[in-house]
């Protein structure tokens, strides 16, 4: 439907852009495919992305039920795998599993209390939440960088701390590529958030703030307290993915480590419509475009950039309600 | 009457209206001669106002011609409109609150000097000349947020004469006025009629238009029913026509059960609020069991705060409010429900309903937190559902589909819902505010007869409504605020519009 | 390296002079220009977060053209345009098509990042940035007896031709705004469209156009970031700059010369940190500093409004007079 005729637009306007630059767009596009799909490392590879782009995407989407727009996933990504990589290298002598479970914790707390901040400024002084996240990113990757390159750099030169424990590291799950058991993890996650929000007292406390806030308080909830709770959970998500890029894909933190994870999972999600359903399908999407893009690049000459413009057109052409819109006719009264 | 020349000013034909789902207007029909004043009356929901904002542009008709002074076009933008003469005051003011009523008045119609710039003095001296030829007085320096609701009034009429209106269409005018008001108002209209204005009276008060008008037409259901003379009909002749059966428009006393221990005391409360004339200062009163107590006042007078202060929705500076020996002020909505508080709100639609969920949600928001539907953190769909269906029954919502989404329910069934939800929590105190306002007379009748039913049961209510038929017909005692204070409490038996329209405008009564 | 607080104070004085008044401006003025094209639209209450990504494809044109054409004036007439075709393209994804406007502008925002990275790939075959001698920037004002005096030369020569530009955009919105019909009517617009609508302001219109003003004046930001301030186009160059002018024109409640001195805020916090950054702190923590400051100065203004609406609202202050 609607969503598909926009993918076209899209993909159509991205055709024509590498033909523009002397590239056969058909050539281009399959290579993307193949790229994203074909080998166990490129299925790997659309994997492996699939996993951040998901959790970031619920973390958007949570929070966007509560009406409340954190842009700041990405700065709580950082400071989840910060706090995950800190457990991860300075706890010793404790059983692996209670080890990694430290580690999520860690940056539960980490990213959960990093977007409460915003949350409480918006909740009790209607600060715009979308402007504090966006100058939080900013903040909280300055700070990670800071760690990195100085108290806790693995001092080899390069900007990343020292590996952690082989044993704490999440089991690959496709080699060579670099998917890993994280994936379960998130899988898991938006079974539950799902259920949470759709099908418990939780959920219906969230979306009547999201949806009707006067309503809301109206039947007694407390709204404040609510969109402050969706803001922890968020950044709790985010900071869980931040956890697994270090203990999954890296095995230690590396300064600057995401170009732009959490963006992309937030685009996803307003694709979406912050529709849980459809976020597992469209960060899919984006993971095998992404993924797919780097085979492209390789081997055509058509530069990843050029995936990132198509995806960003989509997002804009997918805002726009009726653009494909065809007239319907009109149809008698209903009496009521 | 009249000596107009035959052409009518206004003639409207054949129009048809539709929105998503529902068609508003169904062959509207409308003429209006010069210098007359013409009645358009009929049900909520019947088209009325449509009609006229079709008239004035808001609204482009599907189909149907529109003629004004001789000129006939398929639809008009307001600005053109507004330069064939056609000026509207709307039921919900169009008026910018943080600018002064100066700079209300001339929006879009600016005098200049120089290049764009402003003509204050000019702007001045216009209206002034407008405001005396046809009795209007409103202080042109005050910002709208300052201003009462029947001086607001006043600025639309005089914003709608300023920008040249010949025809001038009053969308429900006196719904925001006290029956004193009510009466200026009226010598308004006679007063622009005799200079050869003409004007279009929206209403469903049916005394009113029998005053005022000299025609009066008919609406139901999106139709033109018919159009009479004043001298040629009555109050239930129009009502028939109105409502497509026979009504029975006397005000009926509920009769009183016998009241109980005081259930809800408020004392010397103040109440913060954005404009001046509704914060509350010092309102003090008490209500039993199995009691209706009147609130009696037009809007904007604090009803509003009132409610939500003791709702817990806004803070009480001072004072306390009492449920049942318990005091609840400055407690969350939550606790004071818990209290034994339930709260009809007086906008269903920002309040009462959240339009995005469905008929059984918006039933349970009450009731979700425990079992039987919920179980730990889990809502059980099948005891949901159940206790949906219940209370649709019980209240003769229509349609009754418990899974389909609010929006599309008429206001009435949406109004049914809310009552439903409220009164199932079986409450000690019930704040009831406006509780048939935008409903059908079906509805209407069906709300009245369970507030006494929950009156009966041994609930405390508190009737907050600027409908003085209902206040009189349900009310055992009756409250009457002004500019945030309570200006008298007398008992039914001795209350009458006069009396209370008297206590409406701050005349204070020993009671 | 600053060993102790009592060497900080010591070497206050190297910090904090007279030329820190110059480098502030410097620092503020891409800001300001920023901010001018949120609070065009905030007006309208449209809230422009797109103006981040209208400004980096702006710097990239200017940049681009400069190369090309060998004149900053065609540059900077590039930026114009570019600025507003994306501002074009959101008010009318917005105002026809409905598009949520946080949507509408991130989504520019991350097309801009995208599609400047692409060019700067494929037309100037560079990737990073993109840096060479025959970039026109935008002339400098100078004049010689100003150059004799230090203190003087510093405050008030040599300046890029934006820059007292910039402060004559500030008190032309705050004029037209405030003091025309234009200004009254768009404020209508944005403060209660209805009124607006049935006054036969033609809603829709008003807001199409000054999305196309505030494009304008992203582009203008752009070029000016590129060409006035230095003379290479980085990817991602404005780094967040574009959410600082919206910041400010939050901070400021959409009031141009209030929104000014939220920018003045950030710029002062940018080049305090760059002089402290000499001193040997760590630059993450200097860089940190002006989105600190931006974050807690909006904070800051939105609890003080909070607290004054309060007030306002009492019951139990004095009445005022009826």
């Amino acid at each position: 439907m609607n969503g598909l005729l926009t993918a076209a637009l899209a993909l159509g306007i991205g055709a024509a852009a590498i033909a523009l630059m002397g590239q056969s767009p058909v050539e281009a596009y399959v290579e993307l495919l193949k790229g994203a799909f074909v080998g166990k490392f490129n299925l790997g590879g659309t994997l492996e992305k699939f996993v951040p782009l998901l959790l970031t995407a619920l973390a958007f989407a949570v929070a966007s039920k509560a009406s409340v727009f954190n842009v700041g996933v990405e700065g709580e990504l950082y400071l989840g795998a910060m706090a995950a990589a800190w457990v991860a290298l300075s706890v010793k002598s404790v059983p692996a599993p209670i080890h990694l479970i430290l580690c999520f914790g860690a940056a539960v707390l980490a990213g959960g209390l990093w977007a409460a901040i915003p949350g409480a400024l918006k909740a009790h002084y209607g600060v715009n939440e979308v402007c504090v996240t966006i100058l939080a990113n900013y903040v909280a990757i300055f700070f990670t960088s800071y760690l990195v390159n100085y108290p806790l750099s693995s001092g080899l030169g390069a900007p990343q701390t020292t590996p952690v424990p082989d044993h704490l590291m999440l089991s690959r799950i496709m080699p060579p590529s670099m998917a890993n058991s994280g994936l379960f993890i998130a899988l898991a996650i938006l079974v539950g958030t799902y259920w949470v929000v759709h099908k418990s007292t939780l959920g219906y406390r969230l979306r009547a703030v999201g949806e009707n806030r006067h309503y809301a308080e109206h039947v007694g909830i407390d709204a404040k307290a609510t969109m402050i709770w969706a803001m922890v959970a968020s950044g709790a998500f985010g900071g869980i993915a931040g956890a697994i890029q270090v203990l999954g894909v890296f095995g230690c933190f590396v300064d600057n480590f995401s170009p732009g994870l959490a963006f992309d999972g937030m685009l996803a999600s307003l694709i979406a419509r912050n529709d849980i359903r459809l976020i597992p399908i469209l960060s899919f999407f984006l993971a095998a475009l992404k993924a797919g893009a780097l085979g492209m690049e390789r081997f055509t000459g058509v530069p990843k950039a050029l995936v990132d413009t198509v995806i960003a057109l989509f997002i804009l052409l997918a805002s726009m309600e009726g653009l494909f819109k065809f007239k319907m006719g009109s149809r008698p009264a209903r009496r009521g | 009457m009249s000596q107009s020349p035959m052409e009518p000013i206004v003639l409207m034909k054949d129009i048809v209206k539709d929105f998503p789902g529902v068609r508003a207007v169904d062959g509207g029909f409308f003429d209006l001669m010069p210098g007359e004043a013409h009645a358009l009356i009929g049900e909520n929901g019947a088209g009325k106002s449509t009609l006229m904002k079709i008239l004035y542009g808001v609204y482009q008709p599907d189909s149907g011609v529109i003629t004004v002074k001789g000129e006939t076009f398929p639809h008009q933008s307001p600005g053109e409109a507004i330069s064939r003469g056609i000026g509207m005051v709307h039921q919900e003011f169009m008026l910018v609150q943080q600018l002064t009523v100066l700079e209300n008045v001339i929006l879009g119609f600016e005098p200049r000097v120089g290049m764009g710039k402003i003509d204050f003095k000019a702007a001045e001296e216009r209206i002034s000349a407008i405001m005396d030829g046809y009795g209007l007085k409103v202080d042109l320096r005050k910002k709208v947020n300052d201003i009462s609701v029947g001086e607001a009034q006043r600025v639309e009429i005089v914003k709608a004469l300023y920008r040249g209106a010949d025809v001038l269409i009053l969308d429900e005018p006196t719904a925001v006025l006290t029956p004193q008001e009510a009466e200026g108002l009226f010598q308004v209209i006679r007063s622009l009629t005799s200079l050869g204005k003409s004007v279009i009276f929206i209403s469903h008060k049916l005394n009113e238009v029998m005053e005022v008008a000299s025609r009066v037409t008919v609406m139901r259901q999106g139709r033109h029913i018919g159009t009479v003379e004043k001298s040629a009909t009555s109050i239930p002749e129009l009502a028939r026509l109105m409502v497509g059966r026979d009504v029975f428009l006397g005000v009926q006393r509920s009769g009183s059960a016998k009241a109980g221990d005081v259930a809800l005391e408020v004392r010397d409360i103040y109440v913060p609020s954005s404009t001046e004339h509704s914060k509350i200062r010092g309102v003090s009163f008490q209500v039993r069991r199995s009691e209706i107590l009147g609130i009696a006042g037009v809007d904007g007078n604090g009803q509003s705060e009132l409610a939500e202060a003791i709702a817990g929705l806004r803070p009480v500076e001072r004072g306390q409010v009492i449920i049942d020996g318990v005091q609840v002020q400055n407690l969350t909505p939550l606790q004071v429900r818990q209290a034994g508080l339930a709260h009809i709100p007086e906008d269903r639609n920002t309040r009462g309903l959240n339009r995005t969920m469905t008929v059984k949600e918006n039933l349970a928001g009450l009731a979700f937190r425990k079992p039987p539907i919920s179980k730990g953190l889990a809502i059980v769909g099948g005891a949901l559902k159940e206790f949906a269906e219940r209370l649709i029954s019980a209240f003769d919502v229509r349609p009754p589909l418990a899974d389909a989404p609010v929006t599309g329910f008429s206001g009435g069934n949406a109004q049914k819902i809310v009552v439903a939800r409220e009164v199932d929590s079986n409450p000690k105190v019930l704040l009831a505010c406006q509780p048939t306002r935008g409903v059908d007379i079906g509805s209407i009748e069906n709300i009245r007869k369970e507030l006494v039913k929950v009156r009966d049961r041994g609930t405390a209510i508190v009737l907050i409504s600027a409908d003085l038929e209902e206040i009189l017909s349900l009310s055992d005692r009756i409250a009457v605020m002004y500019e945030g204070r309570i200006t008298g409490i007398i008992d039914a038996d001795e209350a009458d519009e006069e009396r209370l329209g008297l206590l409406m405008t701050g005349g204070a009564v020993n009671g | 390296m600053i060993e102790s607080l009592g060497d900080l104070m010591d070497n206050l004085s190297l910090v904090v002079d007279y030329t820190l008044i110059r480098s502030t401006i410097r620092s503020s003025m891409p800001i300001i220009y920023a901010a001018m094209a949120c609070v065009i639209t905030q007006q309208a209450d449209i809230l422009n977060i797109g103006v981040e990504g209208i400004m980096l494809c702006g710097a990239f044109a200017a940049v681009a053209v400069s190369y090309f054409s060998g004149s900053w004036l065609l540059a900077l007439g590039a930026s114009v345009l570019v600025g507003i075709l994306l501002a074009a393209f959101m008010a009318v994804a917005h105002i026809k098509y409905k598009s949520d406007i946080f949507v509408a502008g991130m989504g520019i925002n991350m097309f801009a990042l995208a599609i400047t990275k692409l060019l700067l790939n494929k037309m100037l075959n560079e990737s990073g940035s993109f840096m060479s001698p025959d970039i026109v920037p935008m002339p400098r004002i100078d004049v010689p007896v100003l150059a004799s005096n230090d203190v003087l030369n510093s405050l008030f020569n040599n300046y890029s031709i934006m820059e007292p530009l910039g402060f004559v955009l500030v008190l032309v919105l705050q004029y037209l705004l405030y003091r025309t019909i234009w200004g009254l009517r768009l404020r209508c617009v944005g403060m209660n469209p209805k009124a607006a609508e049935t006054a036969g302001i033609r809603v829709d219109l008003r807001k199409f156009e000054v999305m196309i003003y505030s494009g304008i004046i992203g582009g203008v930001a752009g070029a000016y970031l590129s060409l006035g301030y230095s003379r290479v186009f980085a990817e991602n160059m404005t780094n967040g700059r574009g959410f600082m002018g919206v910041a400010a024109m939050l901070f400021g409640g959409g009031d141009p010369i209030k929104s000014m001195l939220g920018c003045f805020i950030f710029g002062l916090a940018d080049s305090i940190g760059a002089r402290l950054q000499t001193f040997g702190f760590p630059s993450q923590f200097i860089l940190m500093i002006p989105y600190i400051a931006t974050a807690s100065i909006l904070s800051l203004a939105m609890y003080r409004k909070l607290k004054r609406e309060r007030v306002a609202m009492s019951a139990v202050a004095e009445p005022q007079k009826e």
